[in-house]
């Protein structure tokens, strides 16, 4: 297939290059050869530590003007992001010195590129900066408030003398994004931008940070650098909040003094409740995850005490691998064995009843309660926890933080290869059930307050490589205090309280009423004007802007850990606009 | 006219044929795959590409363009519809659980925009140039230039936003619902759809009725002492049908096709909603089969047409 679009687009291209040839006349490819001729300039902030590429000289000697520290400094100076968060997102974002969104976990002392145009210029003179280069800046996303950015960005970087050509990538997105080289010291790249503007939903700080180790598998922009791989092992080899923090404080400073990619700003989470709901003083958090919302204890105005959300399944209800919480019908139909709270701090047991994390960290013991039973009446047993960890180690498509977390468990690599029949580090002993790994995962409480408990006795024929395809996600039955009840597909679905659920509540919320809808929701300000949604979040500041003007909603809003930013392709690669 | 029905039919197989590669090879030209959708951008940087490619193979994306639409033709010539990539669910079953609502809103929409456009367009040529003539012209325009999308989100506003009288969107509250407790979701969608559909139907049988009364067989008739009425309905109306009925005609693949943007504007889960979705998945096999029948009907409303038309203008001979 891919061979077939390969030969397809070959063909056209050199269709188009013919064309263009004879029309214009040869015009020789020498961008690379005239900027490799250019004199080397003195190194500059970046000689603090980081390879080759990094450390100064004329960029264009290291394949890529965007080696050279200082243009990627003068990149970052070059842009007022605060007064593009004040215009173009109204305010309701927050700008970003760093991935880590502001808090216990960002080291307030690491650089910030405050917008100064003149030293962004400076900067570019002292490395050289090719006039005639033209950067190819990609993107992915298609709403409206991305193309303005663009264009905003743009035209900083204009004034500095940086042009810039923007452009939306379309199909295999991986391939042409993340693809690292052969060579993660000298390259050449396997990806052709220049800066690719994306996002990072992290669920935890080792998310923003993994990507740029030189054996991370999704790294295509950043050379190994001297010193980061051990940096960022020692933020996974603890599960010590911590010192977790002072390994990821200490890389942020790296970053930021290398500029090894470029945060814009930090996305925030609005909620959206109704003046019918009262959700006796929860406090809300980072919806795109999993977190005790006290459901249970919340009460709705109506007399056939109904909520009305969003989120309703359109073709199926999503399987939980890749995202396990951005769904509150995942939520509230599947429990995990942790609470987490509305920062997803893991707290205590929600499934088990209890947890021990041993003093090494390298083993984590669960005692689930007694009598659990799924929505179905079937018990819900240590087995459930035990097949359901080994499928999300078959699944393709499970999230890395919790993949990673998977295969530490001991025996997961023999049982991957089909050595093993079954996970050896997961023990069983009645409501007990003991996880070992081989080494510290330093996500593993995260994970398991995040990733819910699947039934085995519904998915035990499913294939993992196509878990989403199968029958269970047209209506799936859970453990959690809500059960699926109707289900028409595409238009609406209905959750009933379970009377089966372990813990009663004070609230009187009896069905949650969802419409259909992806994860953007075209209808929710209708829904909402029209008085038929009590609960719901979206990351839209255009949403949040016209619910917050409605009298019958409040919108409530939660710091989260999603970051914009660039990335800047900083392996040797040919200019992909001549 | 057997014979001609027959051989009309028999015209369809290659055409199918055809029409059926090209749009496959059309889902086969986007760029990227089913697998581009089940994963968000965002999360697609955190796998790799031998987890996505156990996705694709494991999906039968792998296999190369040809096998794979020899495949589903095969699975059709055997009946079988194939299986959505996205949620696992046959084909069969999404059309059938998407179908109702789409025919329940287009013949609606289809019954009510050609009874009133018929209706008032023959009432506008009776009464060429007067105060009616000029009024219906005047919605005839409107019908025409308003676009269906911001008629459909100012009656939102207006009847379920502000007069508060009708349900925003959605088909129904409740699965058990009957058709008259669904019926107050089925009205606007229905005439915001009919709306624009009337327009077009008013024009065309205004102007074919009069060109039918200028007709010396029209003044024959009247010559012959029948009465205006009759005149007009059974000697005029019934040519100046013929245009009106092709129009309409061709609009009867709207029933599998579905009303894409109405159903978008006012959450109605049919058949055009279903297809969005598809095309932007790229879930080959549904788009596959709605494009598969929406053709077939486009190709079948022909043959009907030109059946229709020759039992109403009896100088068309089939042949």
């Amino acid at each position: 297939m891919k061979r077939k679009k390969l030969f397809c687009l070959l063909l056209a291209a050199a269709m188009l290059v013919t064309l263009l040839a004879g029309c214009s006349g040869d015009k020789p490819a020498q961008d690379t050869a005239a900027n490799a001729s250019q004199p080397a300039a003195d190194g500059g902030l970046g000689e603090t530590g980081g390879s080759a590429q990094t450390s100064g000289g004329d960029a264009q000697t290291a394949g890529t003007p965007l080696a050279d520290v200082r243009v990627r400094q003068a990149l970052a100076y070059a842009i007022d992001i605060d007064a593009i968060v004040e215009t173009l997102f109204d305010g309701k974002a927050e700008k970003a010195v760093s991935f880590t969104a502001p808090g216990d976990w960002l080291n307030t002392e690491i650089p910030v590129y405050e917008y100064n145009p003149e030293k962004a210029k400076e900067l570019l003179k002292e490395a050289n900066w090719p006039s005639d280069y033209t950067l190819d800046v990609v993107y992915y996303y298609d709403d409206q408030q991305t193309v303005d950015l663009m264009t905003i960005i743009g035209q900083y970087w204009q004034e500095v003398g940086v042009k810039a050509q923007f452009r939306k990538l379309e199909g295999d997105l991986a391939g042409q994004l993340w693809v690292p080289p052969a060579d993660m010291v000298n390259g050449p790249a396997a990806v052709k931008w220049d800066l690719a503007y994306a996002a990072v939903a992290a669920l935890s700080e080792s998310e923003f940070y993994n990507r740029f180790a030189s054996t991370a598998s999704n790294n295509s922009s950043v050379p190994a650098q001297d010193g980061l791989d051990e940096l960022i092992e020692r933020s996974n080899a603890t599960m010590d909040t911590d010192e977790q923090k002072a390994a990821f404080k200490d890389i942020q400073q790296f970053v930021a003094e290398h500029v090894l990619a470029m945060p814009l700003y930090h996305q925030v989470c609005f909620i959206y409740t109704s003046n019918d709901l009262d959700t006796a003083g929860s406090v809300f958090g980072n919806d795109q995850f999993s977190y005790e919302k006290n459901i249970l204890d919340w009460n709705i105005n109506r007399d056939d005490h109904t909520m009305y959300t969003n989120g309703g399944p359109q073709e199926f209800f999503w399987y939980p691998m890749v995202n396990p919480g951005y769904m509150l019908s995942t939520e509230l139909v599947f429990d995990k064995l942790i609470r987490a709270d509305s920062s997803l701090n893991p707290t205590d047991g929600m499934l088990a009843e209890s947890y021990t994390v041993s003093e090494d960290g390298l083993s984590i013991e669960f005692v689930l309660r007694d009598g659990l039973t799924w929505h179905d009446g079937e018990p819900l047993t240590a087995e459930d926890v035990k097949f359901t960890l080994e499928l999300m180690l078959k699944a393709p498509g499970t999230n890395a933080v919790a993949s990673e977390t998977m295969q530490a468990i001991t025996g997961a690599a023999d049982f991957m290869s089909g050595a093993a029949g079954d996970l050896a580090g997961v023990a069983i002993d009645g409501n007990t059930i003991t996880v070992s790994f081989d080494k510290v995962s330093a996500n593993a409480l995260l994970v398991f307050s995040q990733w819910p408990v699947l039934p085995k006795h519904c998915l035990e024929n499913a294939d993992p490589a196509a878990l989403q395809q199968d029958p269970f996600w047209q209506k799936p039955i859970g453990s959690g205090p809500f059960m699926v009840d109707e289900v028409v597909l595409n238009n609406y679905a209905t959750l009933k309280r379970w009377d089966g659920y372990y813990k009663q509540g004070t609230g009187n919320i009896e069905t949650i009423y969802m419409f259909a809808s992806g994860e953007n929701d075209s209808n929710l300000v209708i829904n909402a004007t029209a008085g038929k949604i009590d609960y719901a979040w979206s990351k839209s500041t255009d949403e949040a802007k016209a619910i917050e003007a409605l009298d019958s909603m409040s919108v409530n809003v939660a710091n989260i850990r999603y970051t914009r930013c660039f990335y800047i392709n900083q392996f040797p690669h040919e200019a992909n606009i001549k | 006219m057997a014979t001609y029905t027959l051989r009309k039919v028999l015209s369809l197989i290659p055409m199918m044929l055809f029409i059926s590669f090209l749009i496959y090879l059309g889902i086969e030209l986007m760029p990227g795959d089913a697998v581009d959708f089940l994963i968000p951008p965002d999360a697609l940087a955190t796998m790799s590409a031998e987890q996505l490619n156990a996705m694709r193979e494991s999906l039968g994306l792998n296999d190369p363009f040809l096998v794979r639409y020899l495949k589903w033709l095969g699975g059709l010539l055997q009946g079988e519809f194939g299986y959505s990539i996205q949620s696992g669910v046959p084909v069969a079953t999404l059309m059938k659980n998407h179908l109702p609502a789409t025919i329940e809103l287009t013949v609606t929409a289809l019954v009510f925009s050609s009874v009133f456009g018929v209706l008032f367009g023959v009432l506008s040529a009776l009464k060429k140039g007067s105060l009616i003539d000029q009024v219906f012209s005047l919605i005839g325009m409107a019908g025409v230039a308003i676009p269906q999308f911001l008629l459909g989100l100012i009656c939102i506003n207006a009847f379920a936003l502000h007069l508060n009288i009708l349900p925003a969107g959605g088909r129904m509250a409740s699965a058990g619902q009957s058709f008259v407790e669904r019926l107050p979701y089925l009205l606007m969608p229905a005439l915001v759809l009919g709306f624009s559909l009337t327009a077009g139907v008013m024009r065309y049988a205004r102007s074919s009725m009069l060109d039918s009364m200028g007709r010396d067989y029209m003044k024959t008739a009247r010559a012959k002492g029948i009465p205006e009425w009759r005149v007009n309905l059974l000697h005029g109306l019934r040519t100046a049908l013929t245009p009106v009925v092709v129009l309409i005609g061709f609009r009867l693949p709207m029933l599998i096709g579905g009303a894409v943007v109405i159903e978008e504007v006012f959450q109605w889960p049919g058949i055009g909603s279903l297809f969005v979705n598809a095309v932007r998945s790229q879930n080959t096999p549904l788009v596959m089969m709605i494009g598969f029948f929406s053709v077939l009907l486009v190709l079948i409303s022909s043959i009907i047409v030109d059946i229709v038309t020759a039992f109403l203008d009896p100088r068309i001979k089939l042949s």
